[in-house]
């Protein structure tokens, strides 16, 4: 018993490519390797180490520029300064909303789509799936697009955030491609059952296309959390309705705005703060959320990528 | 026989009614066609449905002509409330533009939403040009009025709506052998009315902005209006060339462009080493660490590497903090505003962010390979790097190539943010992209027209390059790669 689990281990192993037997050579090899991987794994998660000892250490240390390798003098002072800091609680609200509604959105406009576009009793199907396909592959250029928007009055406009993201090729796609593998037998019994286009949707495809749904939801909320380019051209007028990246870049190039705002923003004595610590603690809230979250989602991330692949 | 010819005679007029309600609809939201603009100072981005929902976008810039009483309040009062009538008008027309992909029973029923439809449009247009009376009336120089192209757009429209439901109500009316009993529709334009709201969306949003190219023909800057006067042809191609400092620019833009991504090009069997080497690790739960914490900084944004940057190398970062205090070394260094080897530090913030997870595709085809491929070489005597060599990279090979054929359809398209966010006065020569220069001169500086080429020649080469692309790939392995 216990040799023939060796033995498929063993076999997983070669198959993997990897010889048990080893040569001094082969052993130098597996050091260096091994090497390799803890120092670039070091260098992948340092940064963010370093930001958050600094942002929960004695911030007079942090000044003379003490903290290198260990926090000193621990607090969490910082982080509830934070909501002193008024244009920074409204960047927040703004993110977390577009993220839950732009998201949700194109979830359900992806897999609505995805689900006509299996459906070849639709009129001129494959020309109009072409016309969404195509989009992919070209655009207009940056300005034209923006002149757009601002044709469309989507600029310094909340739901110039949400629309344009609605509908995704890419995410119609994937959805499609998911759909047509589920049996069909399925959706004929509800249609023998006398179910409707969009009972069928809501009852059958919907809740079995989950693990692909939750895969552009994950992809889908990153890019919304991460959104920078459209919060810096569309909203430059309304500093209101700019996103958390769009604020954190706005403070890292003018510290004085930032001091602006921290002395506005009452309590704390500008001893204890300074525009440098309050940058690394913005920094840190904006890391947080997909740290968090990256740990449980890495699964639908990897499978997101070779669905990407399958589809080439 | 008759039958048909009445089919073909309502299938013109039908074709003719749902073109005219799709272009109402679609003039809804489009300000140069709003109908509403009943003086030159309502801003031309409002379009008619912003003057039905937002009063405060619509008196956005007569602020200062209502509180001196140059106009009146109520006449922005009736405008509004007259486009919400003619918004009211064009619903109904859309409701009977659907209902006409039905049945003849449906489609005879359904006519009768644009008829009324089109009489409340016609009320809205008449509401309007009371509107317009009134600011005429007001007679004051500082708010001139105003007949919008989008008047008389809205009035064809009308008539042309109200005439082709007549059509069809009397076409298919004056014959009482309305067969079908129940109204109905086709299963195919029923699928097809729910995907339209997607196509619009898709059409608005990308093909849409292709119409802003003809930008590239005027002389325009933000704000004014497109007329033939500023019409200038192909100046701004020429002056592209032409103009010494311009050329240089180009000429330095495009070759940081193509260095950084020839850099990346060079270097995209990285992913596939890093790949291959995690996966001669035995232990399970290394590999798993090592990929976790590799793909992390592929999912935060480039402001935020710029805030690690920042961290890390300027003057007060960690850099400067070790040498000073671990190694007792003086140091204060900006490492940030040194303009030296920028495109080998763009490429190696891109690889920080990026190696980990560009391995991921590679990791799992290593693990889809067939064991049989490795024991048939281990019987052949191969070694580790003989097995490497000789079965996982040339099994590894189609996604290389697929991957590599599209970096190099995208050499033009470095992206904008990691490059925006990195410039700053002393890097930028060395630094500025197609992307970004596109975006300094366009949005930054307000040329439009200038970086209207320039993006408009950047797109049809990108999509060339892509065909291209897309031809070796089908010469080659019999596979396109889009």
């Amino acid at each position: 018993m216990a040799e023939n689990v060796k033995k498929i281990a063993h076999a997983r192993h070669t198959a993997m490519g990897i010889e048990y037997k080893r040569s001094p050579m082969d052993r130098v090899f597996m050091v260096l390797n091994v090497t390799f991987f803890i120092l670039f794994t070091i260098l992948c998660i340092f940064p963010f180490y370093y930001l958050f000892i600094n942002t929960i250490s004695d911030n007079d240390l942090v000044n003379r520029g003490v903290i290198t390798l260990l926090p000193q003098g621990i607090h969490i002072q910082n982080y509830i300064a934070l909501k002193n800091v008024s244009d920074f609680g409204q960047s927040v609200f703004i993110s977390v909303t577009r993220t839950i509604l732009g998201t949700a959105v194109m979830v359900l406009a992806s897999a609505f789509a995805g689900y006509l576009t299996t459906k070849k009793e639709m009129w001129r199907r494959s020309l109009w799936y072409r016309l969404l396909v195509i989009t992919m592959y070209f655009n207009a250029g940056l300005v034209p697009w923006y002149l757009n928007m601002l044709g469309l009055g989507l600029t310094d406009n909340y739901l110039g955030y949400i629309i344009p993201g609605i509908v995704q090729p890419y995410n119609i796609i994937l959805v499609k491609t998911y759909i047509e593998s589920i049996p069909s037998e399925l959706e004929e019994s509800a249609r023998i059952d006398g179910a409707s286009n969009m009972q069928v949707f809501s009852r059958i495809i919907l809740p079995l296309s989950k693990p692909i749904l939750a895969t552009i939801a994950v992809f889908g909320a990153v890019g919304n959390w991460n959104s920078f380019q459209d919060s810096l051209i569309l909203m430059a007028n309304t500093p209101a309705l700019y996103t958390l990246q769009h604020r954190l870049y706005v403070y890292l190039n003018s510290s004085s705005n930032l001091a602006n705002v921290m002395q506005s923003g009452g309590n704390v004595s500008a001893a204890m703060l300074n525009t440098k610590v309050i940058q690394y603690t913005i920094s840190m809230v904006t890391i947080i959320p997909i740290m968090f979250v990256y740990p449980f989602m890495q699964q639908y991330f990897e499978e997101g990528i070779m669905l990407g692949a399958v589809k080439g | 026989m008759t039958q048909t010819k009445a089919k073909t005679r309502g299938g013109i007029m039908v074709i003719l009614h749902r073109v005219a309600i799709l272009f109402t609809c679609a003039a809804v939201f489009y300000p140069g066609f709003n109908p509403g603009r009943i003086t030159t100072e309502i801003s031309r981005y409002t379009s008619l449905l912003t003057s039905c929902i937002s009063y405060k976008s619509l008196v956005g810039n007569i602020g200062r002509a209502l509180s001196r009483g140059w106009v009146q309040a109520s006449t922005f009062r009736l405008l509004m409330a007259a486009s919400a009538v003619l918004l009211i008008g064009i619903i109904l027309a859309a409701i009977g533009g659907c209902m006409s992909v039905g049945n003849d029973r449906m489609r005879f029923y359904g006519a009768r939403f644009p008829l009324i439809g089109s009489v409340v449009m016609a009320v809205g247009l008449v509401l309007i040009n009371v509107a317009h009376g009134q600011i005429v009336a007001a007679g004051n120089d500082r708010v001139p009025p105003n007949v919008s192209m989008g008047f008389y757009l809205f009035i064809v429209l009308t008539v042309l709506i109200f005439l082709t439901s007549l059509a069809i109500l009397f076409l298919n009316g004056k014959k009482e052998d309305l067969s079908e009993s129940k109204m109905g529709m086709k299963e195919e334009y029923h699928l097809f009315l729910l995907f339209l709201p997607i196509l619009a969306l898709a059409f608005v949003f990308s093909y849409l902005p292709l119409w802003g190219w003809r930008y590239a023909f005027f002389d325009y800057s933000a704000g004014q209006e497109l007329s033939m006067e500023n019409f200038v042809g192909f100046k701004w191609f020429t002056y592209l060339f032409q103009n010494s400092a311009t050329r240089a620019d180009l000429v330095r833009v495009i070759k940081n462009t193509l260095a950084m991504s020839g850099i990346g090009i060079v270097t995209s069997w990285l992913p596939m080493v890093f790949a291959i080497l995690l996966t001669q690790i035995n232990s399970k739960r290394f590999r798993r660490t090592v990929q976790t914490f590799t793909t992390v900084p592929n999912f935060l944004g480039w402001v935020i590497v710029y805030a690690v940057a920042l961290a890390i190398f300027s003057t007060d970062g960690f850099i400067n903090n070790f040498l000073n205090n671990i190694l007792h070394i003086k140091a204060g260094t900006n490492y940030l505003m040194d303009n030296s080897h920028m495109w080998i530090k763009m490429w190696l913030w891109g690889t920080w962010k990026g190696l980990g997870w560009s391995a991921i595709i590679y990791i799992s085809s290593i693990s889809g390979i067939d064991p049989m491929l490795y024991e048939a070489a281990t019987i052949d005597g191969a070694g580790r790097f003989g097995k490497i060599w000789n079965v996982t990279i040339p099994q590894l090979m189609p996604t290389f190539f697929v991957l590599l054929l599209m970096s190099i359809a995208g050499i033009l398209s470095n992206g904008l943010d990691q490059y925006l966010v990195f410039e700053n006065a002393m890097n930028h020569d060395a630094i500025e992209v197609l992307d970004l220069y596109v975006y300094n001169i366009g949005i930054s500086n307000g040329l439009i027209p200038m970086s209207t080429v320039v993006g408009m020649a950047k797109s049809l080469i990108s999509v060339t390059l892509l065909f291209s692309a897309n031809q070796v790939s089908k010469s080659l392995r019999g596979e396109s790669i889009i």
